[in-house]
This record gives C-alpha cells, structure tokens and sequence, in this order.
C-alpha cells in the first residue's frame, strides 16, 4: 500500500513537471509574438514611461513644497501616500518593460545572426544592473517615501532610456520598412 | 496619398477649432472638460456640428480627438499649485457653491470620464491623484474660511 501511495506520488510530481515545461516552451523564442510583444515594451518605455516630463511630474518636489506650505498635515499625509503609489507604480512599470525587453533579447540572440554578441552582452548586463536599481528604489521609496532618492530616479530612468536606445538599435535589422523588402521569406 | 490627404484635413480641423472654440476657453481644465463632454460615452467618438459642416464628421471626429488629447497633456504637465488655481477659476466659472462643487467632485470624481481613449494608466493616475489632492487643499482651505452669511 505504502509503495503504491509512492509510486502515485512520483507519477503525479513526473506529470506536473512535464505539465510545467510544456507551458514554458508554448510560445517559440524568436517568434512573431515576442517580437511584438518587444516592440510594444519598446513604445510603452519610450513613449509612456520614460519621458522626461512624466518623470519629472510623479518625483516634483515642487509640488511637495506648495502642500507643506499651503496645505494642512492631513493633505501632507495624503500627498505622500499618493505619490508613494505613483511612484512605486511607475518603477513596477518599468521593471516591467524592461524584463519583457530582456526575456526578448535572450531569446531572439539565438535566434536572429544579425544580432552583435557583444551588444547583446552589454544589454544583458545593462537590464540586470536596471532591474536590481529598480527593485532598489522600489524597497526605498516604499520604506523612506518618494523624495528619497531623487537622483536615483534620475538615473534610473537615463539608464533605462539608453537600454531603450541600444536594444531598438540591435533590433533595427527587423524594422517592418526593412522586412518589407523581404516579403515572401519567412522573418526567422 | 488618401492618408495625407486625410491627415492635413485633420491639422485644418484642429486649428479651426483651436482658433475658434478653444482661443475662448483659456484654461485646460475647462478645454478638457468641454472637448470629453464632445464625446459620445457609447461609441467613444466626438461629435462637432459646426466642424463637420466645414469638415467631415470622420475628420471632425478626429480633430477633436486631437485637440482632446493635447488638453489632457498639458493639464497632466501642470503643477500641483496651477492646478489648484485652475481648479478655482472652473468653480468660479460654473457659479455653483465651492462647498457643493468640492463634495460632488470628490464623491463623483467627474474626472476620471474627461481622459482620452488610449491614455496610458500611469499618466491616467498621475492626474486622478492630482485632482484628488487638489481637491483635498481646496476643501482644507474651504473648512478654514467662514461660512458666507445666508439670505
């Protein structure tokens, strides 16, 4: 009886693992999917999260000074709680984007020969350095509030916005126009 | 070429009514509010009477659009004190009591409708928040003046 409770458990734990991996390989590296998944992780950095204005807005110490100075201590509290979230959201964000950029890149180096070995190392390294300093900043805006590290923020969003640049770079060999000349030949 | 053609149409629709409309209407607070209340809350499309006449409805529709999201950009960029004073001069403009005006605003939260289609959350958030705090001063600052003497 002891030996069959075993055996089932061994054939459950053999299934379920055979149940993960078949749900990790689902989607092909390489594919179109990921591509424009990629490109999509892209815009939503460049355009969404990292202009310099946007940036500036969630972290304005302007504003702080304005509620110190006109406002009374509940309103404080509610302006720190509010732009805590802000901020934590926005890191979350992109930590986002940039894992889904860096998941892409991992995959598409073995796929795609165009891609330099040496780019894609700096890549690498530059989206672990980004995704640590994220999660850094993350524990201390939720621990000390969202001014407390106003140049980490700055460079932060200047390191992610040259990730940005260097991997639309390394991915300018897939450009739609560039593809376009090569209709008929699959894209991998 | 059909394209071009369609995206010029919409520039000259955008300017007319930026010459026009919103030459009159000086803060961006008002201009968001106006131009989302052009909008159709079943379709999502904005409707313009005198701007299609000149126009096409299609190319009205997207002018105002355009305009709709140029509003929105500049009162997201606003200071927190811009916007409070913003905030002020709407109430002023409406003519309904700052108290009522700040309890319906803050149960209702109106602004949370004004927001172009395609607006990315973040930046959706940023200005919920914003009007939330602004709200929050402008009643702190209400509780501490008196009250207006009844008739």
């Amino acid at each position: 009886m002891i030996s069959l409770i075993f055996f089932l458990f061994i054939g459950m734990l053999l299934f379920s693992s055979l149940f993960m991996l078949a749900r990790r390989n689902a989607r092909p590296e390489g594919s179109s999917t990921a591509l424009i998944e990629a490109r999509q992780a892209l815009r939503t950095l460049q355009a969404g999260l990292l202009p310099e204005e946007l940036v500036n807005r969630v972290f304005a110490d302007q504003d702080w000074d304005y509620v110190r100075s006109e406002a009374p201590r509940s309103v404080h509290e509610l302006f720190l709680n509010e732009r805590k979230g802000l901020a934590l959201l926005w890191l979350a964000q992109v930590n986002k984007q940039i894992r889904s950029l860096e998941r892409f890149h991992r995959g598409a180096a073995r796929h795609y020969a165009q891609l330099n070995p040496r780019v894609e190392v700096e890549l690498a390294l530059s989206f672990f350095a980004l995704t640590s300093a994220c999660k850094a900043l993350q524990v201390l805006v939720y621990v000390a509030g969202p001014y407390a590290a106003p140049r980490m923020v700055g460079v932060v969003a200047n390191a992610a916005s040259r990730a940005c640049k260097i991997s639309e770079q390394s991915l300018s060999f897939l450009d739609p126009v560039r593809l376009g000349t090569l209709s008929g030949q699959p894209t991998l | 070429m059909i394209r071009a053609t369609k995206r010029i149409d919409v520039a000259q629709a955008a300017s007319d009514l930026r010459s026009r409309t919103l030459a009159e209407i000086p803060r961006s607070l008002d201009r968001l509010i106006y131009l989302a209340s052009m909008r159709d809350y079943n379709t999502g499309l904005y409707y313009h009477d005198g701007l299609a006449s000149r126009f096409t409805q299609e190319v009205a529709c997207e002018a105002l659009a355009d305009c709709h999201r140029e509003a929105f950009g500049q009162l997201v960029n606003c200071s927190l004190r811009e916007l409070v004073n913003q905030m002020e001069g709407y109430i002023d403009s409406t003519h309904t009591s700052p108290r009522d005006f700040v309890a319906a605003w803050k149960k209702l939260e109106p602004y949370r409708v004004a927001v172009p289609v395609e607006t990315d959350p973040l930046t959706a958030q940023l200005l919920f928040s914003s009007f939330k705090i602004a709200l929050a001063i402008l009643e702190a600052r209400l509780l501490s003046a008196p009250l207006p003497p009844t008739a």
